[in-house]
């Protein structure tokens, strides 16, 4: 797959010498700063300045009750479905206005993953692979922050707004750590200072000055990593104003939805407009052993509305084609209804959407059988999901990342990059 | 009402989708069911179940043998999603359902059928009764000929809804209809005209979890919730007291619940929905007035710890009684015609039955059924005559019980 590589990842002389500098630093050993094969490739991802959004539906949502309905059969449930201005695709008639934006989307109704539990599943569909005792995965918001980030902006690279990965920057190492804001998209109560901006000043000054002096004696990393977060949540001051989102949500507010997931969605286009590479916004709830329909009759409208704003406003905003936005949760659910009108987990067959930079729109890949119950055709595994993404943001799936003197590819050994959704 | 020792006397197979509902006809022989496929059927029972085994094959029937099965006579056809509630008018003449198809029907029940179809109903019951049976005799089981129903089509269809249709209300005078739907407009209908009296829309975002009519039409009652739209915002649930002539509010049952707290703590929150969350639960899904008027019966519904029914007095709004309780919560609830019981079916796969003045529960019909979570009896109705109740089991199955086994065989004699 690496054979015919295109000139733009080749190593420069330039990433050759920052490579073998870093190496030098000692930045390597721990691999928190990466091999040059790695630095090369990121910096040929960042001049495409690509960014993800990722929409996680935690819980995982029902595939039946979004994309792939099984209208009539017993497994069908109690939506009905309409069209889209895709011909032939139909959807759950709780997403009117997804339905109306299908062009703009490749939806894959043919995944099958490995991890049927929560945790297990939310690891899996964040880093690509599964938990091991043994190597801490990078979440993808992670990778995409190290390929596709700059490293001299205030803001961080990788944004969560009240979501759930449970993996983090792993290998990776602090720099690539979540930036976590609240349920509300607010700034984190910690990084609002309450000195003087006087004495913050002076405070700045004094740790400058103990830093400098301990790290002429102390050259390790760790020590290195709370310097520049210390200089990070310092730049962030510079750009508070990124995150007072009051105005642009009283503007945008009904075109989001006015709910809190709207809100958060509206973030992401402005973080990402900022600037930001990856975000993550959480949608909660889907768990819905109990009571699936009513479940997803109140969350499935309030996703489909901020949604789709949030595809119209980045492409009114030019910034569509340079963003992907991922739609998944962490599992599908079963197809089988249970006696507490629930549905319970389910990953041998299951939805998950993709839209905008690097993919074609309008498109369903794969497919189910009649019941929902396997997959007919093109199965797509975690690890050709995660490819395909990698892919699609200009980001070589196989590039290896080193955890201890173990290479890591940044999606799983075997993968296949679908390329039939590759823009 | 008089309950001594309930007998269970009926077992009517409704494969397919769950069985959500039943309503009587005029007596209690005739009865009609709909499940969430929207099928409804009508059975027309014998005075008396047969002495045989429903297989035929002769056996003395014990106490400990599943009640007899019988084969329904029509299909009334039309909802083209699932059926949420059934009511029938005193005469048992009409029949009206609610239905997530966004309307209501009202079904002319004597009407001339269109055709007729062979229909099965009973595989389940098939399946038993071939098991250990030879390849042969399983394919004449499974593969007997279905029972032969008439085809009937609704005579009207009350278009007033543009979302699901899960609340359904009649006046004990049966002169007036209520329903609700889930973009938390309710409508007010004169039934002989089935003309809008009036309509009014609720708390936005939230759907109308249940609705009903005071015995003379006048005052309308309705719960409204839905699950969260998100993860920290719940959008409040209602519960009022409605002026059925022109949808003026009378009263806020949850204010009246809550004097503590401020009107502008009334909001979309976390911490609000903890204080109305103790008293409705997953929403109050179902609602029935007492004959005389100065009680309502409303059930706390949804997945719930054990789902309660709260007896309120109709001029103060005060809870003046908690009675009864379906473990994961209930799902209908109905007066008896004298007011002196409150009859409550649950996700505990019971009828409970208790005392409307103490609150004691005198009876409890069926088996919990199913594994950490039982199977759910949904929809209950009680026959004009008091003797019997029907409940729809979401196992494809609708349950008779003879209240007292004793008038049965008086009014057979």
């Amino acid at each position: 797959m690496q054979g015919t590589c295109p000139r733009h990842e080749h190593v420069s002389r330039r990433s050759l010498l920052k490579g073998t500098l870093a190496t030098a630093s000692g930045a390597s050993v721990l691999n928190w700063g990466g091999l040059f094969q790695s630095q090369a490739i990121a910096e040929a991802a960042k001049r495409k300045k690509k960014h993800c959004i990722l929409l996680w539906l935690n819980g995982g949502c029902s595939q039946f009750e979004t994309f792939d309905m099984k209208i009539g059969r017993s497994t069908g449930g109690m939506f009905r479905d309409i069209s889209t201005n895709l011909p032939g695709a139909r959807v759950c008639e709780l997403m009117p206005a997804i339905s109306q934006r299908m062009d703009k989307l490749t939806v894959i109704r043919s995944m099958r993953t490995s991890q049927i539990d929560h945790p297990g599943g939310i690891y899996l569909m964040h880093t690509g692979y599964a938990r091991a005792a043994n190597v801490r995965f990078p979440e993808m918001g992670a990778i995409i922050a190290k390929y596709c980030g700059s490293p001299e902006a205030d803001l961080p690279d990788f944004v969560k707004i009240s979501s759930q990965g449970n993996a983090g920057a792993g290998f990776l190492g602090p720099r690539y750590q979540p930036f976590s804001l609240g349920r509300d998209g607010n700034l984190p109560p910690f990084s609002t200072s309450q000195l003087t901006p006087e004495k913050e000043s002076r405070r700045h000054s004094l740790r400058d000055f103990i830093e400098e002096q301990f790290a002429r004696t102390h050259k390790a990393d760790p020590a290195r990593m709370h310097r520049e977060a210390y200089d990070r949540a310092r730049r962030l001051q510079n750009v508070r104003h990124v995150f007072d989102t009051d105005d642009e949500w009283a503007k945008y507010g009904d075109k989001y939805g006015n709910t809190k997931f709207g809100r958060r969605c509206m973030i992401a286009r402005r973080l990402v407009e900022e600037g930001v590479s990856f975000v993550e916004v959480g949608q909660s709830g889907y768990d819905t052993h109990g009571d699936n329909f009513t479940g997803h009759k109140s969350l499935v409208p309030t996703m489909d509305r901020a949604w789709s704003a949030l595809l119209d406003d980045l492409e009114e905003r030019g910034l569509l084609q340079d963003t992907l936005v991922v739609w998944m949760g962490e599992i599908g659910r079963t197809p089988r209804i249970n006696n507490r009108s629930g549905r319970d987990h389910y990953v041998r067959s299951w939805s998950t959407a993709l839209a905008g930079g690097g993919v074609k729109g309008g498109l369903v890949y794969g497919e189910s059988d009649q019941d929902g119950i396997d997959v007919k055709d093109n199965p797509v595994t975690e690890g050709d999901f995660f490819g395909t993404i990698y892919k699609a943001l200009g980001v070589d799936p196989e590039t290896e990342n080193y955890s201890g003197v173990r290479p890591v590819p940044l999606a799983p050994f075997g993968h296949k990059v679908v390329t039939d959704i590759l823009a | 009402m008089e309950i001594n020792e309930p007998t269970h006397v009926w077992q009517l197979s409704f494969d397919g989708d769950w069985p959500t509902s039943v309503a009587f006809l005029g007596n209690g022989r005739k009865i009609a069911a709909g499940n969430r496929q929207g099928q409804i059927y009508v059975w027309n029972l014998p005075e008396t179940p047969p002495a045989e085994d429903a297989d035929g094959e002769g056996k003395e029937k014990t106490k400990s043998e599943t009640p007899p099965d019988f084969a329904p006579i029509r299909r009334l056809d039309g909802h083209t999603n699932g059926v949420t509630g059934l009511i029938a008018t005193a005469d048992g003449k009409t029949l009206i359902s609610a239905s997530l198809d966004r309307t209501v029907r009202l079904w002319d029940v004597e009407a001339k059928p269109t055709s007729t179809e062979e229909v099965v109903l009973d595989t389940k019951r098939r399946e038993i009764a071939a098991r250990r049976k030879s390849k042969e005799e399983k394919e004449k089981i499974i593969g007997a000929p279905g029972v032969q129903v008439e085809v009937v089509k609704s005579s009207h269809r009350l278009e007033g809804h543009g979302e699901w249709v899960k609340a359904l209300g009649l006046s004990a005078d049966g002169h007036r209809l209520i329903s609700g739907d889930d973009a938390c407009w309710t409508v007010v209908w004169d039934l002989a005209t089935r003309k809008e009296i009036c309509r009014w829309h609720g708390y936005d975002r939230v759907w109308v979890s249940s609705a009903a009519l005071s015995p003379d039409g006048k005052t309308a009652f309705t719960a409204e919730f839905a699950g969260s739209r998100s993860s920290f915002d719940r959008p409040a649930a209602q519960a009022k007291l409605w002026n059925a002539d022109d949808g003026t509010m009378k009263l806020d049952l949850l204010k009246v619940w809550t004097p503590k707290v401020k009107d502008k703590d009334r909001i979309d929150s976390y911490g609000y929905a903890q204080t109305w969350g103790k008293l409705m639960k997953r929403g109050l899904v179902c609602a029935a007035f007492s004959p005389d008027g100065k009680l309502l019966a409303v059930g706390q519904g949804g997945e719930t710890d054990t789902g309660k029914v709260h007896l309120i007095d109709t001029k103060t709004g005060e809870i003046v009684r908690t009675v009864s309780g379906h473990r994961y919560g209930a799902c209908d609830v109905k007066f008896s015609a004298d007011g002196k019981y409150i009859l409550s079916s649950g996700r505990d796969t019971t009828v409970r039955i208790c005392q409307v003045d103490d609150g004691k529960e005198v009876a409890a019909l069926g088996k919990a059924r199913g594994g950490q979570f039982k199977d759910w009896m949904h929809g209950i109705a009680i026959s004009p005559d008091q003797k019997w109740v029907a409940a729809a089991d979401i196992a494809g199955i609708v349950h008779l019980w003879q209240l007292s086994p004793d008038s049965t065989d008086e009014a057979a004699g």
